[in-house]
């Protein structure tokens, strides 16, 4: 089969090199689009490029440390918390609240912003627990679910070697998934990057990055709003990256049996 | 009698009128039997007991309650004359799928549960390197059991198990998939796990009738029995049991290639027949 047919072929496995072609083809075509598409509303690249370049001057890069920071707080918090809440469940006692607090996963933040204002001691504390509350109640489910869905095999494994039920809740749902916790990681640091323009927006003490594209989009300096993007892309892609290093790390046995490696 | 010259020792394990329900629904109903320590003079002699039985009539809900994950619902099955019911790690399972845990290597899986016996970590390492060149797995301790082939997966699955177990394994299908060349090493292996101590009993819970024969000294027949009026009675037990050393028909080379041995599998399949 040729490179061409292979890539429409279902479930073809590509080497490496094809898959770079295929990806550098991808990204050629869609700059290519951007660059001459006739819709005269989207800027052009060297638009961004400069709107970029003014950003940065203008303090961009400090806004983007605040934002990385506040992010990379709130994502370690939310970790914690919907690990630890996650884990709970193997207590029934734990999961009806569980499954409550999984549910306030369709409430806007906007309606929650006076609660936590009440308990928040400052302004980065009130987005830190925004961020944080808004990543944890999708964190709590992706995670509950994996661990609703261990194999009742893997429980008697670990019972036939004599553990007992708390040695088998460390095997088996803390060590035995560690490799999809860092999945569940991976989408919801996702997450926290899109929640974070909004929480900034809520709340505009010590600026950010989302304060800033708010700003830009508020006075229709669409330039200047894919400049931010773009930068919040990057970093995103970034950090989406390093959290896949970790895992391969940490977890060399999870990728042996895929097909698409 | 046959050939072999034996003797019956001390009760290694006891199923005492086992009853399991599903639902209200019985599934195995007055389960009785029990294995007994085989003793022949001169030579370290296992036990192996193939239980024998149609799909879906509680094969595996009595090897629940055999390992001890599963409590029935009256009745108790107890080993080594203990007087309580057994507890889940005093019979080592290995079911169909061979599982170990993904995220450990092999030595961490064997380490595992070596260690839940020996509690000195260089012994338990010892002992787990010892078993690894008796099974031919040694230049295998530091893959991940992804990286396993089936047989090498079951190798490592049994290894675990003995390594944590007291003398008890319990085998679920292990026959299922193989062709006929995995089919005798597994036996083999059977055979070998089996005399590696006197009070070694291993059980192996299969549907096929040959391999099954092939390899056991006792069989236990799965089934649901009859009424004097033909009907068949709600619930699984063992309908009828076989002593291959009486019939001298066991721990000889080659018996499978004799006639007498076909007649018995013939004979044993009639019966399965009829369950």
């Amino acid at each position: 089969m040729t490179h061409a047919a292979a890539v429409f072929a279902p479930n073809a496995v590509l080497s490496r090199n094809t898959v770079r072609i295929l990806v550098a083809t991808q990204v050629t075509v869609v700059f290519l689009l951007w660059a001459f598409s006739p819709f005269v509303l989207l800027p052009k690249p060297g638009e961004v490029l400069n709107a970029l370049g003014e950003l940065w001057r203008e303090g961009l890069g400090t806004e983007l440390i605040t934002s990385f920071y506040l992010n990379l707080e709130a994502i370690a918090l939310a970790t914690i918390v919907s690990l630890l809440l996650a884990y709970a469940t193997v207590m029934p006692f734990f999961r009806p609240v569980v499954a409550l607090l999984s549910k306030l996963r369709f409430l806007s933040l906007v309606g929650l912003t006076f609660f936590f204002t009440l308990m928040a001691k400052s302004g980065h504390q009130l987005k830190l627990s925004l961020l944080a509350f808004s990543v944890s109640v999708f964190f709590v489910t992706g995670m509950a679910d994996v661990i609703e869905g261990v194999p009742k095999e893997e429980f008697d494994l670990a019972r036939t070697l004599r553990m007992g039920e708390w040695r088998v809740v460390w095997e088996v749902i803390v060590l035995g998934q560690v490799d999809k916790a860092f999945d569940v990681l991976r989408q919801n640091a996702a997450i926290g990057w899109m929640m974070l323009t909004m929480v900034e927006g809520i709340v505009r003490s010590e600026g950010g990055v989302g304060t800033i594209l708010l700003d830009q989009n508020h006075h229709f300096r669409l330039a200047a709003v894919f400049a931010i993007q773009l930068t919040i892309l990057i970093l995103g892609l970034a950090q989406d990256y390093g959290i896949g290093v970790a895992k391969n790390l940490f977890c060399p046995y999870a990728a042996l049996t895929l097909e698409r490696k | 009698m046959g050939g072999t010259s034996y003797s019956l020792g001390q009760t290694l394990l006891k199923i005492e009128n086992v009853c399991l329900e599903y639902d209200g629904r019985p599934v195995l109903s007055n389960v009785s039997a029990e294995v007994r320590d085989i003793i022949v003079p001169g030579r370290v002699q296992g036990q192996v007991v193939g239980v024998l039985g149609p799909s879906g009539c509680g094969k595996t809900s009595l090897f629940r309650i055999i390992a001890g994950l599963t409590a029935p619902t009256s009745g108790r099955v107890s080993v080594n004359g203990f007087d309580r019911p057994v507890r889940a790690g005093e019979v080592g399972v290995v079911s169909q799928s061979y599982p170990l845990f993904d995220h450990r290597t092999v030595l961490g899986n064997l380490m595992l549960a070596a260690k839940q016996k020996e509690k000195d970590s260089q012994a338990a390492h010892d002992k787990v390197m010892g078993l690894l060149r008796e099974f031919e797995l040694e230049d295998k301790f530091s893959l991940y059991p992804a990286q396993l082939s089936g047989g090498q997966r079951q190798r490592c699955a049994i290894i675990q198990q003995i390594l944590c177990s007291e003398h008890f394994l319990l085998m679920d299908e292990p026959f299922s998939g193989l062709d006929l060349l995995m089919l005798e090493k597994t036996c083999e292996l059977i055979a070998k796990v089996a005399d590696m101590d006197d009070l070694n009993t291993i059980v192996v819970v299969t549907h096929d009738v040959t391999a099954a024969c092939s390899v056991a000294d006792h069989l236990w027949l799965m089934g649901r029995g009859s009424d004097g009026s033909g009907n068949k009675l709600p619930g699984s037990s063992i309908v009828k049991e076989y002593n291959l050393i009486e019939r001298d028909l066991c721990w000889q080379p080659g018996i499978i290639t004799t006639e007498r041995f076909t007649t018995f599998v013939r004979e044993v399949k009639d019966e399965f027949r009829r369950l």
